[in-house]
């Protein structure tokens, strides 16, 4: 069974997965794409694209098995997580595997569309913004989903909401003191073991630091967390063979919550 | 065994999924029906046990449960009872995400419009004060939000016409899907049907031109064989609102 992975970067949903694919040893073919060019709109190959068309949680990555077009980081995660026989990064135990994934869904919910909003103004607004009409109408006509097509289009007008801004910085600032709280009795990893809760954590994170240092400061537990997730092994191996300075790759994220 | 004690409202959407897993797994409960139209989920009895504000939540033994599809998941895997997450990986992905396509980005719009047409004009009826001050005792900002658009009908147009071109679009990505295979996500019946039958058995009445047999059979021949078994019989016997009482809809043989 061939598996094709096309990723962006490794920093947020690309991250996830390239460290869960180094962590758990599975053995796919990966192949980089730029995220910010829209060449995930365009990929080949693909029979069963309704995965990779709804973009839920924006630009992450695919990965292609048999024509059909799997994504959404932490479920791709998992998957790889179930394939392997070599890592475990989720826990058996009933209940700690409800912990971790209701952890992950705080993440994703919370966190992941509050960062890649901020994320994208910083680095990627730039980029779009000077894109000629003529090439991001290409690019925006290729996006299948019209809500993901809109946040592309709001991004580079820059008329992204206030409040949305506002919002998200107090986002981040909240799973900062979550993760120093959730670490305050000593534990090494967020769930004790390391876990996909780790991995997708940091992914939204990392990148974090540059953008709001203010939100780590007096924040010793997470600031050394991350520092833990980013030695390990696997995480440092896929950082490095980016060769870039990560944190500056974005691309638009999932939406924030419309409803409740 | 631990005891275990289910918070729910009505066996529809959230509180209908661990509803419905464990009347599947064959798992008793107890069952505590949380009064959502009289704001139950917010007094202080209930806020001891989630102080979110959020319905459903299950207690098993010591440990609280909250998140209905996270609760339907803890079900399966602690307790015997049939198998409701096919064993192959790529199925078990494949589950994964139709649960959160539907829990995201298709029930909000859903519920958007139930609750602009059920919810808001029940809630409405009461006096202002009354609701301002339940308004308020509500945990979570934007739950604070979300109900003084409901009791104040206060949606934009450009918010509902969103969520019916999301209804519209779901229907025709679960009429697809379910021409691939039995299921909606595997071969086998599991959470993805639950977590999709409790989102969408209403349907052919709510959106009667969108699903019936003609435009979508299999979404139509999925919804039947879901009504069909006993613990979805037995599941929705313990509604008390009309609202669920629409899945009667499904007894007709050509809707």
């Amino acid at each position: 069974m061939a598996m094709i992975l096309y990723h962006g970067a490794p920093n947020g949903p690309s991250l996830i997965v390239l460290a869960a694919l180094a962590e758990t040893g599975v053995d796919v073919e990966r192949r980089p794409i730029d995220l910010l060019a829209g060449e995930r709109h365009v990929l080949p190959g693909i029979g069963e694209a309704v995965a990779l068309d709804m973009g839920i949680e924006g630009e992450g990555p695919v990965l292609v098995v048999d024509g059909e077009a799997m994504t959404d980081a932490v479920f791709l995660a998992q998957y790889f997580d179930e394939l392997s026989d070599k890592a475990s990064l989720q826990p058996s135990d009933p209940y700690a595997h409800w912990e971790m994934m209701m952890w992950c869904r705080q993440i994703t919910e919370r966190l992941s569309p509050a960062a890649a909003l901020l994320g994208n103004i910083e680095f990627s607004q730039e980029t779009l913004g000077a894109m000629s009409d003529e090439r991001f109408e290409e690019l925006a006509g290729r996006i299948v989903s019209a809500d993901l097509r809109s946040r592309w289009e709001i991004l580079r007008d820059g008329a992204v909401d206030l409040a949305q801004i506002v919002d998200s910085r107090t986002k981040v600032l909240q799973a900062v003191e979550r993760c120093e709280k959730q670490l305050g009795d000593g534990r090494k990893w967020l769930m004790g073991e390391l876990t996909i809760a780790d991995l997708a954590t940091f992914a939204w994170l990392a990148g974090m630091e540059r953008v709001l240092p203010e939100s780590f400061r007096d924040k010793p537990l997470t600031t050394a967390w991350l520092q833990r997730v980013r030695s390990r092994p696997a995480v440092a191996s896929v950082l490095a063979d980016c060769g870039a300075d990560v944190a500056t790759f974005w691309a638009p994220g999932p939406e924030i919550n419309r409803w409740g | 065994m631990a005891q275990v004690t289910l918070y729910h409202w009505e066996p529809n959407a959230n509180s209908g999924k661990p509803m419905l897993t464990l009347m599947e797994k064959g798992v008793e409960f107890e069952s505590h029906y949380i009064d959502m139209l009289q704001f139950d989920q917010h007094r202080p009895e209930y806020l001891a046990i989630n102080p979110q504000g959020t319905i459903p939540a299950m207690t098993h033994g010591s440990r609280v449960l909250v998140e209905s599809t996270a609760i339907m998941e803890y079900v399966n895997e602690a307790f015997s009872g049939p198998e409701l997450m096919p064993k192959d990986a790529r199925d078990r992905w494949r589950v994964r995400w139709w649960m959160k396509f539907m829990d995201q980005w298709l029930a909000p719009s859903f519920s958007m419009i139930g609750w602009s047409v059920f919810v808001g004009p029940i809630v409405r009826q009461r006096d202002p004060a009354e609701l301002e001050a339940a308004i308020e005792r509500i945990p979570l900002p934007e739950r604070r939000v979300s109900w003084r658009k409901a009791i104040h009908g206060t949606f934009s147009e450009a918010e509902i016409a969103e969520s019916q071109r999301r209804v519209a679009l779901g229907i025709n990505m679960l009429e697809q899907e379910l021409g691939k295979r039995e299921w909606l996500a595997s071969d086998t019946y599991g959470l993805a049907d639950i977590n999709g039958f409790n989102l969408a058995y209403a349907i052919p009445l709510s959106q009667p031109s969108l699903c019936n047999d003609e435009k979508t059979p299999n979404l139509l021949r999925w919804l039947r064989a879901v009504y069909a078994r006993p613990a979805v019989k037995k599941c929705w016997a313990l509604g008390r609102t009309d609202m669920v009482k629409r899945v009667a809809v499904l007894d007709g043989e050509q809707i």
